[in-house]
């Protein structure tokens, strides 16, 4: 079976860096599911997405060695196409609108615009996917007039539009109010059912335990751990590495601590409400 | 029923001239901009002066007032009068040569100087002047849709919409960091020197932010297809008002009239 992306062996390094910023990277990604990927600042978690879009370093430059593939052909052969496989959106929303365009609507259809689709099958789409994201009100206000919550919602939406098989969405909430976070959550979570394949960069471990299914934790450019979420992040080693652990890990860490039993450890509400209701029963 | 968004971003004008085809517009502000030159080689009386380029002025309020856009463009020539007329005050009193057509103490007009001066404000006057009816009555929008059409690289484009739009947000903002300047007590209004020491810390945030923002604005637009080859979709359409063919015509015409005078004159001395 192929892998919608692998990486072989990659370790890339940038223009005049001392050293890599991805070191022997190796990952597989599999069709239809969420990667969460935490690590430190500077761990290399946008480096990471640039390489898996190809950005480093057909726009970055520098060097790469190791092998990158999508859907089991190499990343470089698909050209310009690439835009249509793989979505981008990126953590400042207000460097991400186009800049040039007078509508909210105009935004969005922008990428649609330079792929060459029909003017109906723009229309049809853009509405679908502004009433999806939750902007169908900003429809005809200017871009430029946005508060940031809204914006990164107008990227959401003018990347998803694209259809792409596969999203890389680079810390969406850091900049953002915990409501914005919360709709932009919700996007994802609807993105997640349509069985898209999703790469999230997010500090909010609490999040990323209810949203992902598999984790991948950076440090020093290196992958040091991955695998199943609730595997990942209920090992508290990784706090060592100055990496959050969810609040409901810790919580039932303290309660291990205080002599519950428990085997793995929950890491969202749902599990841990699963083992009170289990231990209540059993006992 | 009720219009699609595709509908209603387009541009509709009732006003024909207002809405001419861009490039129309533009082949007006050559030729006009030819027409004044040649008559700008026309002197008259005795001294010699530009005298045509005054009721050759006359056409371009004339052409403020057709468009519909009277008011928007007066206001933008508010300016460039002041500009005019300055230099033609100031190349009148300075430029020495020919005949002294009057004294008083140290200060002469002479013959070189009233002839470059008068010559020199009605030239900026009429060229500026119907630069401003194009601008004035063309959106950016408009412009940018046709340099894309006319084959130009869609990148310089894109360039020019996005420093247009650039400064009209630039100067909003600095409008409302100035405003904050001064809620917080600093001295935005006075001299210039006042002005520049409020504005210089609302500009470098601004640049900054510019600066940094234009690596990932880069990746943004290649993220959606921007340097994407073969045919690209426009939402947005540039349409004919119908008039373009009767104007161009009328302003061939005037041109080649003015060329034939300047030519009959020649001929003539
Ligand atoms: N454009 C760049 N040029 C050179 N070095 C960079 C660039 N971007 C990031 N780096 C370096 O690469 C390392 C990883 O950075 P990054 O991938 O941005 O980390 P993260 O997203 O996890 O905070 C850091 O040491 C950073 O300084
Ligand atoms: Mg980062």
């Amino acid at each position: 079976m192929d892998y919608e992306l692998e990486c072989k062996d990659v370790t890339y390094t940038y223009p005049l860096a001392q050293k890599p910023a991805i070191k022997e990277l190796n990952l597989k990604i599999e069709k239809g599911k969420l990667y969460g990927v935490i690590g430190e600042n500077g761990s290399g978690k946008t480096t990471l997405c640039s390489i898996l879009r190809g950005f480093a370093p057909s726009f970055y430059k520098g060097d790469l060695t190791g092998e990158i593939l999508v859907q089991g052909k190499a990343l470089a052969s698909y050209k310009d196409q690439i835009s249509r496989k793989i979505g981008y959106v990126f953590q400042n929303p207000f460097t991400q609108i186009s800049g040039i365009k007078n509508t909210v609507f105009e935004e969005v259809a922008y990428g649609l615009e330079n792929f060459g689709i029909d003017v109906e099958e723009i229309e049809k789409k853009v509405i679908n996917i502004m009433q999806l994201t939750d902007i169908m009100e900003l429809a005809e206000k200017s871009p430029f007039e946005l508060s940031g919550g809204q914006m990164q919602r107008v990227a959401l939406a003018s990347v998803i539009v694209l259809e792409p098989e596969i999203l890389i969405i680079d810390e969406p909430t850091s900049q953002l109010d915990p409501q914005s976070t919360e709709s932009v959550f919700k996007i994802i979570k609807k993105l997640k059912e349509e069985k898209k394949t999703i790469i999230l960069v997010e500090h909010k471990v609490d999040l990323l335990a209810e949203y992902s299914d598999e984790m991948i934790v950076l440090h020093d450019s290196k992958i040091i751990k991955q695998g199943e979420s609730r595997e990942v992040l209920s090992d508290l080693s990784l706090r060592e590495y100055g990496i959050r652990l969810p609040e409901v890990t810790l919580l039932s860490e303290k309660l291990r601590e205080a002599g519950l039993d428990i085997d793995q450890l929950p890491i969202t509400k749902n599990q841990i409400l699963d083992l009170i209701e289990k231990k209540r029963k059993g006992e | 029923m009720e219009k699609t968004f595709t509908e209603k971003i387009q541009i509709c004008k009732k006003n024909k001239i207002a809405g001419l085809y861009p490039t129309t517009k533009f082949q007006v502000v050559i030729l006009f901009s030819i027409s004044t030159i040649v008559l700008n080689s026309i002197k008259l009386t005795d001294f010699k002066l530009a005298l045509l380029l005054i009721p050759w002025f006359l056409l371009v309020p004339f052409m403020f007032a057709i468009t519909g856009e009277f008011k928007k463009c007066m206001k933008a020539m508010k300016a460039i009068s002041f500009i005019a007329i300055f230099i033609m005050v100031v190349q009148t009193f300075i430029v020495s040569g020919g005949k002294t057509l009057w004294v008083w103490h140290f200060i002469a007009i002479r013959e070189k100087g009233l002839q470059t001066g008068l010559s020199l404000c009605f030239l900026i006057l009429n060229i500026a002047g119907i630069f401003v009816w194009l601008f004035q009555s063309t959106s950016t929008k408009e412009i940018t849709r046709c340099l894309e059409d006319t084959k130009m690289s869609f990148k310089v484009a894109y360039i020019f919409a996005s420093t247009l739009e650039m400064i009209k947000v630039f100067s909003s903002k600095s409008k409302i960091i100035l405003d904050a300047q001064r809620a917080r007590g600093v001295e935005t209004e006075g001299n210039l020197f006042i002005r520049a020491k409020a504005f210089i810390p609302t500009l470098v945030p601004l640049i900054l932010g510019g600066i940094i923002g234009s690596e990932e604005r880069v990746l943004t637009l290649e993220a959606r297809g921007f340097s994407m080859k073969g045919n690209k979709t426009h939402l947005f359409n540039l349409k004919k008002s119908g008039y373009e063919r009767i104007i161009l015509t009328i302003s061939i015409i005037i041109t080649i009239l003015i060329l034939a005078g300047r030519i009959y004159l020649w001929i003539m001395n």
